[in-house]
């Protein structure tokens, strides 16, 4: 018996595979934060693009609760924690030259950040 | 990991080129239906891809070298035999004009 | 050596080999049980068939013409996209943004290729490819250039990096003189890539 019988499609499909998680674990963060996303070079699976480590930016929104890809990825359990969307001015990330208006969001996981000194 | 696939802010690639439906994205459902892995699994197995490779290669060989790679790794198949296969399918292919 | 080979092939064409490969697993899971060639081929016709970009034209049409549903899709957006249907496989965590006249935004997953397939379908080739996910970052206005955008000086652009589960999603501007028009010929107006941000509605008058 396959494990995605015809039938399965649909359901499958429409319900999806949501990653967030009840909101059991503490916010470190909350909107109006400055925020350094920690400059980790993990060798394993990770969200955090290297352009964003080390730089400054501030916490649009908490997302919620959500589990961690970085550790589902090897086996090492869903580790919950919020997300959190954060804004990086395109001068913070590419320099002078860059737009003083444009920027990145970015959704980052509760233990990619510390908080700005 | 700091692997190729992290690619924000990287310049040279050129202009943006504007195209490929697989059986691929299908196999996608069944590996991950039949508990062989999850989307993270998938994702870091992508990123082992040595950098050349995963540059090479089109988006849905990423996928294919995936799937069967964590297929292989949970004993639905063996590399063997779908060595085996390739090797008959080809042979086939030869025989037919096109 | 044969780099000639190698290189014979285009970026993004794929290697007589690589369907070998794909039906040699096709064929072993199969003849194993482990899938139901059925099923896969429900699955393909999903994506090319029923799930695409008209979805998310619908959602837009509706936000431009109902304020009471935008405001609900601003706040909310799996919750409101779902009202119309919309909802699975990754879209269980939408995140709308809306173009206005001070803000211009844009999508892109530098990582890999995420994106809102409920509401979008799967994404189209370039999105997933290096250019575009190396440059979307870094060179926003020069990305919506070639693209055919332009963004005046004084306008922010915003990209949105999909690096995580939730998923966005781009409320385009409403298209100027399009006040008389229905619905249903408002999702005309509604582009794939003005929901990525990498595009804009088409004008009012332009043909399908």
């Amino acid at each position: 018996m396959p494990a995605l019988p015809l039938e399965m499609v649909a359901p499958l499909l429409a319900t999806g595979a949501s990653t967030r998680m009840p909101n059991t674990e503490p916010a470190r963060f909350k909107p109006g934060d400055v925020v350094i996303a920690r400059n980790i070079h993990p060798i394993n699976h990770t969200r955090l693009p290297r352009y964003v480590r080390g730089k400054r930016g501030t916490v649009r929104a908490d997302n919620g609760t959500f589990s961690f890809n970085d550790t589902v990825a090897h086996g090492l359990g869903h580790q919950p924690q919020h997300v959190y969307s954060v804004r990086f001015s395109a001068q913070e990330l590419w320099g002078p030259d860059a737009s003083p208006l444009d920027s990145v969001y970015i959704d980052l996981f509760d233990r990619y950040l510390d908080p700005a000194p | 990991m700091n692997g190729v696939h992290d690619m924000g802010g990287l310049q040279g690639f050129g202009p943006i080129d504007r195209e490929a439906q697989e059986r691929v994205f299908a196999l996608f459902f069944g590996g991950f239906a039949g508990g062989f892995y999850n989307i993270d699994m998938f994702r870091a197995e992508i990123e082992r891809m040595p950098g050349h490779e995963y540059l090479r290669s089109s988006y849905y060989e990423h996928w294919l070298h995936a799937i069967e790679a964590l297929l292989i790794q949970g004993g639905a198949v063996t590399h063997a035999e779908l060595q085996a296969r390739i090797a008959e399918l080809q042979a086939a292919g030869r025989k037919e004009p096109h | 050596m044969s780099h000639d080979h190698d290189h014979a092939h285009g970026h993004d064409a794929p290697l007589p080999e690589v369907v070998l490969r794909v039906k040699a697993l096709e064929a072993l899971l199969t003849e194993k049980g482990l899938v139901d060639s059925a099923a896969l081929d429900a699955i393909v016709d999903t994506y090319e068939k029923k799930i695409g970009p008209r979805n998310g034209a619908q959602v837009v049409a509706r936000a431009w013409t109902d304020p009471a549903y935008k405001a609900r899709l601003l706040a909310d957006g799996s919750k409101a996209i779902a009202e119309l249907g919309y909802s699975g496989v990754q879209g269980e965590d939408m995140v709308v943004v809306e173009n206005t006249a001070s803000v211009h935004n844009m999508v892109v997953c530098t990582l890999c290729s995420c994106y809102p397939w409920p509401t979008l379908g799967l994404p189209p080739v370039w999105y997933k490819s290096a250019p575009y996910r190396s440059r979307a970052v870094i060179d926003p206005r020069g990305v919506l250039k070639e693209f055919g955008v332009d963004i005046p000086a004084d306008k922010e652009v915003r990209v949105w990096d999909s690096n995580a589960e939730l998923r966005y999603f781009v409320l385009p501007e409403r298209p100027a003189g399009s006040e008389g028009l229905s619905e249903a010929e408002l999702i005309e107006l509604v582009t794939r890539d003005s929901m990525i941000g990498t595009g804009l509605p088409k004008p009012v008058g332009a043909s399908a």
